[in-house]
């Protein structure tokens, strides 16, 4: 019961960074109806600018964590400009290609041994505390993984819902003709899109990094993860982004608690291939 | 006024819209008949701004539509209600109206009394405003469309195709708002292939053949022409 107990809050904690990460990739395939396979790179720099910030600068977490998002964030509006942008008319393999492209650059760059160098790396951790809950032991850093989580998706979820300008991104990724007529101006709205996605991935990043190492690999990883959720949850849609994030990440840890570690992410995907199965569309099959 | 001088627009090597000369003034309904492929969605498509014509011009009192930017057109008082309406099918349908009103975000009283006004014209819309525009009726998805057309306010109403695939009831439920729009003073462009409701509350009308102007004039003329009657009245 205890183990059971411990891998609950470690697939929540998981679960939660993989939501903000595949929600971002969501929101833009909604609206650029191109996958951006760079999409792990921004998640990685968001990392390393956090890592930045505390070991280098000797800032503060929290403005660590907002300064890498602000970042990864205008970093990731720049690419929709001079990448996704230009590309707009060619044939989608171009822009997957140029993603990929932009990826490895990333990569490159940061593991260049004068900027961050090619290995694994410990980021501390801001905050030591153990809580103890129901006899289960959780570090404070996992707690927080949850509550900040949660509460970004939330805030998501009313900007989407409750403002007009979130409103403009769910209208041009159900027409974008239509939302083109009614004078939305779709080239501000790919780019925030694009800021948002990089904003959340930089988020999650900073907020599992203390827990994981970081290294210039660490979006590799993680984009096969979030493209195997947003599959899994219907291509496009907010909702089935959270639900398989928290999927994926309960069969892992679970899977890789009660079988065994090393077929974690043979669960994950088994799972992914199973609903596939079942349901071509993804679990949130949109309409249209 | 609006005015369309000499107007082109190619795809590629294909001509879709050839020398197409059209004028609506202040007021009317002008509608524009023809069939299918004659080239209407294109001259629509260009005059909202999401298509660059390749010579000629289009003016919308003296300011140019054809400047590749439709919010520009929008913000300048040209609205459209598209063929096949392309609303937004998940969001509401007082969503919907409300992004319609976007280019007035900032004036929210405005916004509010032309929601108001966009339900009295279609009182149907009033119990539905929290339903998904994607879950109406075809009659009711296309009222959606022409009240978010006019949610921004235009002095020129673009409407493509508003009859398809409707009941001939609900045919005559659109044409009388459109008929109560204009009389309020908005300007309308009317695509049909339903000739006959169409012409029924048109000022004058145009003929679209093969990507150009074949036939022009005054509503009766036009009802008795006989190219008019055998081609797209049926008798």
């Amino acid at each position: 019961m205890t183990l059971f107990l411990q891998q609950l809050f470690n697939a929540a904690a998981l679960g939660g960074v993989y939501a903000l990460v595949a929600l971002g990739l969501t929101l833009v395939y909604g609206v650029m109806r191109v996958p951006n396979f760079a999409h792990g790179g921004l998640y990685m720099l968001g990392a390393y600018f956090t890592f930045a910030g505390l070991t280098r600068l000797g800032w503060p977490y929290l403005l660590s964590l907002l300064v890498a998002a602000l970042l990864v964030a205008a970093i990731a509006a720049l690419m929709e400009r001079f990448i996704f942008y230009p590309l707009r008319d060619a044939p989608h393999v171009q822009p997957m290609i140029a993603a990929i492209g932009v990826l490895f650059f990333m990569e490159a760059a940061i593991a260049h041994p004068r900027v961050f160098g090619p290995e694994f790396q410990t980021m501390p951790s801001p905050i030591n505390t153990i809580v103890n809950v129901g006899g289960v032991t959780v570090t404070g850093q996992r707690l927080l993984v949850i509550a900040a989580s949660v509460l970004v998706v939330f805030g998501l979820n009313y900007f989407l819902k409750r403002t007009l300008t979130g409103a403009t991104i769910e209208a041009m990724s159900q027409n974008r003709q239509g939302a083109r007529l009614v004078g939305i101006d779709t080239n501000r709205v790919g780019m925030l899109t694009f800021a948002i996605s990089g904003a959340l991935a930089a988020v999650a990043a900073a907020l599992i990094a203390p827990i994981n190492l970081v290294s210039p690999s660490m979006g590799e990883v993680m984009n096969l993860k979030v493209f195997a959720i947003i599959i899994l949850g219907g291509m496009g849609s907010v909702p089935g982004a959270i639900v398989g994030a928290f999927l994926l990440a309960f069969a892992e840890t679970f899977g890789g608690a009660y079988i065994s570690t090393d077929f974690a992410d043979v669960i994950g995907f088994a799972v992914l291939v199973l609903v596939l199965a079942l349901k071509p569309q993804g679990l949130f099959r949109r309409s249209a | 006024m609006l005015e369309i001088r000499d107007l082109n627009v190619k795809y590629g090597h294909f001509t879709a819209l050839r020398g197409v000369n059209l004028t609506v003034q202040s007021g009317e309904i002008v509608v524009l008949l023809g069939a299918n492929g004659a080239g209407k969605s294109t001259l629509f498509r260009t005059l909202s701004g999401l298509q660059r014509p390749s010579g000629g011009s289009a003016t919308w009192n003296g300011r140019s539509l054809t400047t590749g930017r439709p919010e520009v057109n929008v913000a300048n008082g040209v609205a459209q209600c598209p063929e096949g309406r392309l609303l937004f099918p998940e969001l509401s349908v007082e969503k919907n109206l409300r992004l319609g009103a976007f280019v007035h975000r900032r004036d929210a009283s405005g916004t509010a009394r032309e929601l108001e006004r966009v339900y009295e014209l279609f009182p149907a819309l009033v119990e539905k405003r929290g339903a998904p525009a994607g879950s109406l009726s075809g009659g009711q998805q296309q009222m959606v469309a022409i009240a978010r057309a006019l949610m921004a306010r235009p002095q020129l109403l673009l409407l493509d195709e508003p009859s398809l695939g409707l009941a001939p009831l609900v045919v005559e439920q659109v044409f009388q708002a459109v008929q109560r729009v204009n009389a309020e003073g908005v300007s309308v462009l009317l695509a049909e292939q339903n000739a006959f409701a169409a012409l029924g509350i048109a000022h004058r009308g145009y003929v679209l053949e093969g990507g150009q102007i074949t036939l022009d004039g005054p509503q009766q003329a036009l009802m008795t022409d006989d190219r008019v009657r055998s081609a797209y009245l049926g008798v």
